[in-house]
């Protein structure tokens, strides 16, 4: 459809680059062998090389010790793992609260949610218009009571950088373990572990062009974590079951080659849409940071007054561009986004908010394109509300 | 004469998004060539699907409206 595809959903999944396609393909084709079979066989040392070259890789990108990396199935189930696995694997203690973002991804509010069905309190902090943790009422929810603080790196509808250190600082200053999911973050802006005072991160394959279906948690050392299912004993008993060999091959090799200019790069072009969009369409406003660098390098939200983001997103759907909208109509959960709801944003702008994320892939010729039919369909769909017209 | 409609897609009584959602569907299951009827009550879509097709370069065969009801037709290009 349209004279032109643009893919500008790279919050949501990103293209596999080719050289991660190759590198997987081997552990497909020839060394296909089961990593914990190492004892065994040859095959199985290859497959058991190639995931511990990976956990290198991903530890050393974050600062971390190689023994501290865990590979998982992707984001949900490392944010699921860092949840109830630390309430599980502090057994019996005084500290029974949990403290979590309103804007969290579901994998972490939900997980939140059964920890509170299992007994624990589980608070809330608020954000501020442009999706900051407000970190004075972070403060006052973190008690010597509190076991974990979980708090996301960036957004994944608005893009918003917390300050991680900051927060971490609360967290330890009354002896809680600080979490952060940075799916959304990670290698888009550069963190150390250790410096930033983290206990666990989510990382996520798909969101660097590696493969869907991979990720991996930080856990570090001396952290009471505990498997949250049965199984065998692999990645350090903590996550039973098959290694995903050629899944976390590829995540090693979508780190290896990950090339901080890209990222540069699809700043420049994210922020090149930013201004045509401000500029050339009367009524658009941005969600989230209005400052850019405040936000991860590859996000832009915005919502054009008068008319719904769902006609905007299936009109330009209809002309090759891939982007989301925060809609209730299309939500599965079939409410309007809950993070800009907690932004204090109404109904009415929370269905009209718009998500465009570019990548490497983008090209500055995807941007006019869109740009060009972005105005094209709000011009329309304005004419045709009764409210839009002048 | 309007050629044979392969495809009718009925999206009498359902609101926006829902009609350009299940004609979208529908251009996509589609051949080239094959003529798709939209049949509709909701006001603004008589209004938005026309604007899409037009967008996309397919050529509308013929739009009618009684009453509430109306039909867009169209062939996959």
């Amino acid at each position: 459809m349209g004279n032109r595809n643009v893919y500008l959903d790279n919050n949501a999944a990103t293209r596999v680059d080719e050289r991660v396609v190759r590198y997987m393909d081997r552990f497909h084709e020839s060394d296909f062998a089961v990593a914990s079979s190492q004892f065994s066989h040859t095959p199985g040392i290859k497959a058991k090389d190639a995931v511990e070259q990976s956990r290198e890789t991903v530890a050393k990108s974050l600062g971390a010790g190689t023994d501290e990396i865990v590979f998982t199935s992707g984001g949900t189930e490392s944010n699921n793992l860092a949840l109830l696995g630390i309430a599980r694997g502090a057994g019996e203690t005084k500290r029974n609260r949990i403290v979590i973002s309103a804007i969290e991804h579901f994998s972490v509010l939900h997980s939140a949610d059964r920890l509170a069905r299992e007994g624990y309190e589980v608070k809330k902090s608020p954000v501020d218009g442009e999706g900051f943790v407000d970190t004075e009422a972070l403060s006052r929810l973190v008690n010597d009571r509190t076991l974990l603080v979980s708090v996301m790196h960036a957004n994944h509808e608005v893009g918003t950088l917390q300050d991680l250190a900051a927060i971490s600082a609360i967290a330890h200053r009354n002896g809680a373990y600080f979490h952060t999911d940075a799916s959304y973050s990670f290698l888009q802006i550069p963190i150390d572990v250790k410096k930033t005072g983290i206990d666990l991160l989510t990382a996520d394959a798909n969101m660097v062009h590696g493969p869907k279906g991979t990720g991996a948690l930080y856990i570090r050392k001396n952290v009471p974590l505990s498997k949250i299912f049965e199984g065998g004993y692999q990645e350090y008993n903590i996550r039973p079951g098959t290694e995903n060999v050629p899944g976390i091959a590829g995540f090693g090799k979508a780190v290896e080659i990950w090339d901080a200019e890209d990222v540069r790069r699809t700043a420049l072009l994210r922020d090149d849409l930013k201004d045509r969009l401000v500029r050339g369409i009367e009524g658009t406003l941005i969600n989230g940071p209005q400052d850019m660098k405040k936000r991860i390098p590859n996000n832009i939200n915005v919502s054009f007054n008068y008319i719904e983001g769902e006609s905007v997103v299936l009109h330009l759907d209809m002309r090759g561009i891939a982007v989301i909208t925060g809609s209730a109509c299309f939500s599965r959960a079939l409410q309007a986004s809950h993070v800009l709801l907690a932004m204090g944003f109404t109904h009415e702008r929370a269905h009209g908010s718009i998500r465009f994320s570019p990548s490497k892939y983008t090209v500055p010729e995807d941007i006019v394109y869109t740009y060009e039919n972005v105005q094209d369909v709000v011009a329309r769909l304005r004419e045709l509300s009764p409210v839009g017209k002048k | 004469m309007t050629p044979k409609v392969k495809t009718e897609v009925d999206c009498i009584s359902e609101n926006c998004p829902m009609p350009l959602v299940k004609t979208r569907e529908a251009i996509l299951r589609a051949e080239e060539g094959d003529v798709i009827r939209v049949k509709g009550t909701h006001p603004q879509s008589f209004e938005e699907i026309p604007m899409a097709l037009d967008a996309m370069g397919i050529e509308i065969l013929e739009k009618t409206k009684d009453g509430e009801l109306w039909t867009v037709t169209f062939v996959v290009s």
